[in-house]
């Protein structure tokens, strides 16, 4: 991500302007969106001066709980939860911003998703899980437990994303080989290393599950 | 409080044998586990203060030019802009990408008005000539890049040693020889959590309180000393938990400087970490280098002499490279020579990488072991164990090739050929480090409650070490970790030491294991009267105190504990004799080569470690596979990318720098070498990473016959060794 056009030296508006345009779009389709005094983004007459975008106020639910937010068209889902909520749900880590580590993977309707690639204004209503929300530090979820018992974790910054890929993947494949899993958390980055200890972490979960059904 | 390290000591600690250990040398889940898992743990890049400012530096987007104007008009206009501050002037020069780049920092009450702000940041510059590669750097008439002031090119002094002439007449003699040029390009530390800190600032009289990812708690305060204008004492730093380091945050650098000044001018909390793009940019990396090494055997595989002409691309840093013979010996050290100089580009400074310099000179020199057992057919193992005088090392590959099947695998002393494009290849590499340990403090206090809190001034990089700080006095105490509240992470506790090359195991745990040992006796003291037994014959276990020998005299820990009238404090400090020096490791690959596509998949890594007494081998193993996973992915992906044309960096993210995932994942097998029986303990993070990468080109070379000279394993360059340049 480059701050300036290169060739001008000057901040370079365009594309900020297109994605806007497409962000208010999907918003008002949604129908979600109220805007605040400040008012909905205007036709923005000078690119270089103009702020492109006023703010909205919106409703997430996250973790099961409605939580009133206020953000701009552009806003990701992943600054709402760590910086604009308060107070502020920071266990979902930003990493690269572009869709590329899985630091910031939460389920969206159920499902795995980036945060930093999703726009707020379009999970206005939909259940969102971050990893707050399997568990907290005195009641774990099995996955949670897990981790810690394998040590799927080092430094700790990849964990929430691969606790939350992980609940994810054996959710959707409860009976995922390793290499089944391997793709599944694929869209996961660890730097420390952690990788054989989550393949192991996750193994010890489908055994769990597997016993806890057979006890059924 | 009742300090019993006044009274005279009964004993002295001892890490006690490995048969007694209830707590140590086994699988201890870290204490903080509970909360990484569950997103609980704050890190810098979490910390949110009442009233904080969200700050940004701008990066110049190339690493030469003339700054013409930096207009910073429109910006600090812009709604919510609290601070904006130019840090060139017009005429000044941008002499590298690094933090000589950045230009400018903003500051406002959200991050994306900071963003937005920087945007509006006019900048104009007359860009000049990008001397990005050692080639640039090299050709005639570059632009000197070099930042020392008397420099007249961009290369270095070279390092030389050893006697060239005699080198060359024992290569001569030598019975077979192999030279070759191996290119290893640079490579970047990735902390998931990109360098910042977040500055709360004081009245003068206070304490400011910085948080800070850093290697250093101890010694970020006086890193920040001159910055704020007070005296360390009055800073106060915190990392309660931090998201990785490997050697790139030692100090707090241009991104802290600007984070202190900014909460000093503006008297608001600053929050300043840097993007990601930033991160590769100025955050540091570990140094390439171009190594033509020449080596030569007799006929029995005892290397004979040897010669290294080395350069190190540091970027405006020296880099690092540890002269020849890596860890092989050669039979008379006076026939190795060697030259080895830094080539400066106008690039972001090498930083100490986990084993600085190491990985680089294992890439050369077990690829010419492997060449020269092929030429003289002798075993790969066995060459190795001719030419590496500790007989840990020995038994260390022996363990490695069982257990990655060599005994069975058909071509052991020349390389395999393909059979239907597909070739599979075994490899190996050894490792050493010498992580040593300083002096560190650690305060243990026991309060009537039965409450126990170990502290230090330590941080966790993911390491583990806040669990040993527990757990270290749970087995001393005979108590459940979870009854000890490790603290950490905070300067103002008793000092230890900056992370940086394994000293931190063996500098903080010799300290925890006084402190507790002293608290121990501080305790059997006040059993004298009640249990009647001197001090030195009681076994502390299961929660339990007995006398040695009697076990009918005995007392729960919570009715010792009632026996303090006030908190007992026990100070413990770095004792040499706890504390290893020394350590050694041998990994082995197997791959897959696909010799029609060219590529390349690990199938199984094997590493063997010792390091004195494992504290806790679950966190051993996650160290050890630790260091084999960034092996692999600095041997089969990674690599800084410049535009040569501009100087733009073009692996500025994730998308276009990779690292290795979980499908690049093969089996791994973590071994703690339990041979090693030495009675103290050590770090050893640094040893693990550095033979992985070798071993995996070794497999390739077994495989098929293809010796890569160049990092990374990609496709092309495998089909490059096969079949020439296409
Ligand atoms: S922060 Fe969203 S994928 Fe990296
Ligand atoms: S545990 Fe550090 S990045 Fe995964």
């Amino acid at each position: 991500m480059r701050e300036m056009d290169p060739s001008s030296g000057e901040p370079s508006a365009i594309s900020r302007r297109s994605f806007l345009k497409g962000a208010t779009q999907v918003a008002a389709a949604g129908g979600i969106i109220q805007a605040t005094a400040a008012g909905a983004p205007a036709e923005v007459v000078d690119p270089e001066v103009e702020t492109l975008s006023g703010t909205s106020s919106l409703e997430l639910l996250v973790n099961g709980k409605a939580r009133s937010v206020e953000v701009q068209p552009r806003t990701t889902l992943l600054h709402a939860l760590r910086t604009h909520m308060d107070p502020p749900l920071t266990g979902t880590k930003e990493v690269c911003g572009t869709g590329s580590c899985g630091a910031c993977t939460v389920l969206i309707d159920g499902q795995p998703a980036y945060s930093c690639l999703s726009l707020a204004v379009t999970c206005a209503g939909r259940p969102v899980t971050t990893v707050e929300g399997f568990g907290s530090a005195d009641a774990m979820s099995d996955v949670q437990q897990a981790f810690c018992d394998k040590d799927g974790m080092m430094c700790g910054f990849c964990t929430p994303g691969f606790v939350v890929a992980t609940h994810a993947a054996l959710d959707r494949s409860p009976k995922a080989s390793l290499d089944e899993l391997k793709y599944e958390l694929s869209g996961n980055f660890c730097r420390c290393g952690t990788y054989p200890h989550v393949f192991d972490a996750a193994a010890a979960v489908q055994e769990d599950r597997a016993r806890g059904e057979e006890g059924r | 409080m009742s300090s019993s390290s006044r009274g005279a000591q009964a004993s002295e600690p001892s890490w006690g044998k490995r048969s007694d250990l209830d707590v140590l040398n086994r699988d201890i889940p870290r204490v903080d586990g509970p909360v990484k898992a569950t997103g609980e743990a704050i890190y810098t890049h979490d910390v949110r203060l009442p009233g904080m400012l969200w700050a940004r530096v701008l990066v110049h987007p190339v690493p030469r030019a003339e700054i013409e104007s930096i207009d910073l008009e429109v910006a600090s206009e812009m709604p919510g802009v609290v601070y904006v501050e130019a840090l060139k002037e017009p005429g000044d020069a941008v002499r590298y990408l690094g933090d000589d780049a950045v230009l400018a920092v903003v500051a406002a009450e959200t991050p994306d008005q900071a963003a937005d702000a920087l945007r509006a940041i006019k900048v104009k510059a007359r860009r000049l000539a990008p001397v990005v590669t050692p080639a640039q750097a090299l050709e005639d008439g570059a632009p000197v890049v070099s930042r020392r002031r008397d420099a007249d090119s961009n290369v270095g002094r070279a390092n030389e040693r050893g006697d060239e002439a005699v080198a060359d007449a024992a290569l001569a003699g030598a019975v077979a020889v192999v030279e070759r040029t191996f290119e290893i390009p640079i490579q970047h530390h990735v902390c998931l959590e990109t360098h910042g800190h977040v500055v709360q600032p004081a009245p003068d009289d206070e304490q400011v309180t910085v948080y800070a990812s850093t290697q250093s708690v101890g010694g970020t305060p006086r890193g920040l000393a001159r910055t704020l204008g007070r005296d360390a004492s009055k800073i106060r730093v915190l990392t309660p938990h931090m998201g990785g380091g490997f050697g790139s945050k030692f100090g707090p650098g241009l991104e802290g400087a600007m984070a202190a000044r900014v909460a000093d001018q503006t008297g608001r909390p600053v929050h300043l970490m840097l993007t990601r793009s930033d991160e590769f940019a100025i955050a540091g990396n570990r140094s390439g280098s171009r190594q033509t090494l020449k080596v030569g055997a007799r006929s029995d595989g005892r290397l004979v002499g040897l010669k290294l002409d080395a350069d190190k691309h540091g970027g405006v840093s020296g880099g690092s490279l540890p002269g020849p013979p890596y860890i092989y010996t050669v039979a008379d050290d006076s026939a190795v020579a060697s030259r080895i100089r830094s080539v400066f580009t106008a690039t972001d400074g090498s930083r100490a990488m986990r084993a600085p310099g190491h990985p680089q000179a294992s890439f050369a020199m077990e690829a010419a072991v492997d060449e020269l057992a092929y030429l003289l057919g002798i075993d790969l193992v066995e060459m190795r164990i001719r030419n590496l005088d500790s007989e840990v090392h020995h038994r260390q590959l022996r363990r490695v090739a069982e257990e990655i099947g060599w005994g069975e695998h058909p071509h052991r002393d020349r390389p395999g050929r393909a059979e239907n494009g597909r070739a599979v290849g075994i490899g190996f590499g050894v490792s050493v480090w010498g992580p040593g340990g300083r002096s560190s403090r650690c305060d243990v206090t026991i309060r009537p409650d039965g409450s126990v809190v170990s502290a230090t001034a330590t941080q966790d990089l993911g390491t583990g070490a806040r669990t040993y700080v527990a757990a270290i006095v749970a087995e001393e105490l005979g108590l459940a970790v979870n009854m000890i509240e490790a603290r950490i992470g905070d300067s103002d506790l008793p000092p230890s030491v900056t992370s940086g090359g394994s000293v931190t195991t063996g500098s903080s745990a010799p300290a925890i294991k006084d402190a507790a040992h002293k608290a121990r006796e501080g305790l059997e003291a006040l059993l004298v009267d009640v249990l009647e037994a001197p001090v030195g014959s009681y076994v502390w276990r299961n929660g339990q105190v007995s006398v040695r020998g009697d076990s009918t005299r005995s007392l729960p820990w919570i009715a010792v504990c009632a026996l303090l009238r006030e908190p007992l404090l026990a100070q413990g400090e770095f004792r040499d004799f706890l504390h290893e020096g020394r350590i050694h490791g041998a990994q082995a690959a197997k791959v897959e080569v696909d010799t029609l596509t060219g590529r390349v998949k690990v199938l199984k890594m094997v590493a063997c470690q010792d390091q004195g007494l494992p504290l806790n081998r679950l966190a051993l193993r996650s160290q050890i596979n630790g260091g084999m996973v960034q092996a692999l992915s600095y041997g089969m992906l990674e690599q800084r990318v410049f535009d040569e044309q501009d100087g733009f960096l073009l692996s500025d993210n994730l998308d276009l720098y990779k690292i290795a995932g979980a499908q690049e994942m093969p089996e791994m097998v973590a071994l703690i070498d339990d041979e090693d029986e030495r009675p103290s303990v050590c770090g050893m993070a640094e040893a693990p990473v550095i033979p992985g990468h070798s071993a995996i080109a070794g497999a390739i070379h077994n495989a098929c016959g293809a010796r890569l000279t160049r990092m990374p394993f990609t496709a092309d360059n495998v089909l490059e060794t096969l079949y020439g340049k296409i």
